[in-house]
């Protein structure tokens, strides 16, 4: 990044492969739509060109990185004033597809419920599990995103893991 | 506070028979980091799960925009003429460069005031000339940076008449450049030398080892526009493969039902 900084940009494309696809999986783990999730990924790497100024080179860029994605995604859902659907029917539409898959696709079944239930936290518990498993679980890097400590960090992982595990019992007993 | 205790509100916890005292307490031992989360095993199964999760790959239409934005960046900040030629960093291939003329022009001006006739030297001059321009050419093409490479593939344009080590350099860097914005550019380069068989079979063959949908797209056109039959077969690997977007095979089947 400190190349990018001082105008090789050619090396921003070396950035862009390596952080293309965990950003597109964070932001896809947010809002489930992949034409929208490319166009984040794509605001992301424009606002890296734009501020790229600001980069100190003091911390780990991919920390950087992440509190940028973080700021795309909720200037995006800010600007269209965009709402949540909790809609039980969403579900059961989705799930519908693979009930008549056999046991063999059961692994597959328990990581769409997974999903399911990730989609139904509150924003911020779903952030934080997203962060911890694009940033390797590494609390304090995840601290200095979200402007907090480690151990903040920690309970807040720990909470959002607990509303994860309810929520997915409840789905499994719903289908 | 005492180890055993600390096991037991874990093992309660593990267990789901904690009361809601126990659920705080065990938060602040997690906070302080007395307790690590890789502690609480009822959380196990789900934390591996989502470590799994996969999520879908992004399209090649990602790559696209990102490459085509950063193009038009760099487009920004191409610096002027006089700033690369005084700055420091550019001076020393400048100054090669600038000898070399000299040099030409001391040969130049010898042949001259010599007693051969003025044309051969004209012409063994721009000759000269010429073969400097196309080995520095060459050069950026396989060695240069993303800008040095369009700058080449662009300089080929300007030739009258590119030699055939030129044009397959360009069919090289076609098939093999890493940037989508180089690749198109030496497809357009090579436009002017369609009329000879040995591109026209080149650009065939490069139909099927493209990956980016815009310069599928443009083999796409440039095959209808030459009626070039022989594309089809490259065209309907294409499809059959199932790799392309879904713009790109309604692209590719209009262009066959064209040609066939």
């Amino acid at each position: 990044m400190s190349k990018v900084k001082d105008g090789d940009l050619d090396k921003l494309g070396l950035l862009f492969e390596r952080y293309k696809k965990p950003l597109f999986g964070f932001f896809y783990g947010m809002n489930k739509d992949a034409a929208l999730c490319e166009d984040l990924v794509q605001n992301v790497f424009l606002r890296i060109l734009k501020y790229r100024y600001l980069f100190r080179g003091d911390g780990d860029f991919k920390t950087w990185i992440f509190h940028i994605a973080r700021n795309v995604n909720h200037d995006h859902f800010r600007k269209i004033k965009w709402k949540w659907k909790d809609d039980l029917d969403l579900w059961k539409d989705r799930l519908s597809n693979h009930e008549n898959r056999d046991t063999e696709f059961r692994q597959e079944e328990e990581m769409q419920m997974l999903s399911m239930a990730l989609e139904r936290l509150p924003e911020d518990k779903r952030e934080i599990l997203l962060l911890s498993k694009y940033q390797d679980k590494k609390y304090r890097e995840i601290g200095d995103i979200l402007g907090c400590t480690e151990g903040a960090v920690k309970v807040k992982v720990f909470r959002a893991l607990q509303e994860l595990k309810e929520v997915y019992k409840k789905l499994e007993k719903q289908f | 506070m005492e180890q055993k205790y600390i096991q037991r509100l874990i093992d309660l916890y593990n267990t789901g028979q904690e009361s809601e005292a126990d659920r705080q307490e065990l938060e602040q031992l997690i906070e302080s980091g007395i307790v690590s989360l890789q502690d609480i095993k009822a959380f196990d199964a789900v934390d591996q799960q989502l470590m799994e999760m996969k999520t879908p790959e992004p399209s090649k239409n990602l790559d696209a925009r990102f490459y085509e934005m950063l193009s038009q960046e760099k487009r920004k900040r191409e610096p002027t003429f006089l700033k690369i030629f005084f700055s420091w960093r550019e001076v020393g291939p400048k100054l090669a460069l600038a000898s070399v003329a000299l040099v030409l022009g001391l040969i130049a001006g010898y042949f001259l005031h010599s007693s051969t006739p003025p044309d051969h030297q004209v012409e063994s001059l721009s000759r000269q000339v010429a073969d400097l321009r196309e080995m520095m050419i060459l050069s950026w093409l396989e060695k240069g940076s993303t800008t040095e490479r369009l700058k080449a593939v662009n300089l080929t344009q300007e030739m009258t008449n590119a030699s055939v080590k030129v044009t397959n350099a360009l069919i090289q860097t076609l098939n093999e450049d890493e940037n989508v914005n180089v690749r198109l550019a030496a497809l357009d380069a090579l436009k002017p030398y369609v009329s000879d068989s040995l591109v026209r079979e080149a650009l065939v063959r490069a139909i099927g080892k493209q990956q980016s949908p815009l310069v599928q797209i443009s083999l796409a056109e440039l095959m209808v526009a030459l009626q070039e039959k022989s594309a089809v077969k490259e065209f309907e690997k294409i499809i059959e493969s199932g790799r392309a977007p879904a713009e790109v095979k309604k692209k590719i089947s209009e262009s066959i039902q064209v040609l066939i």
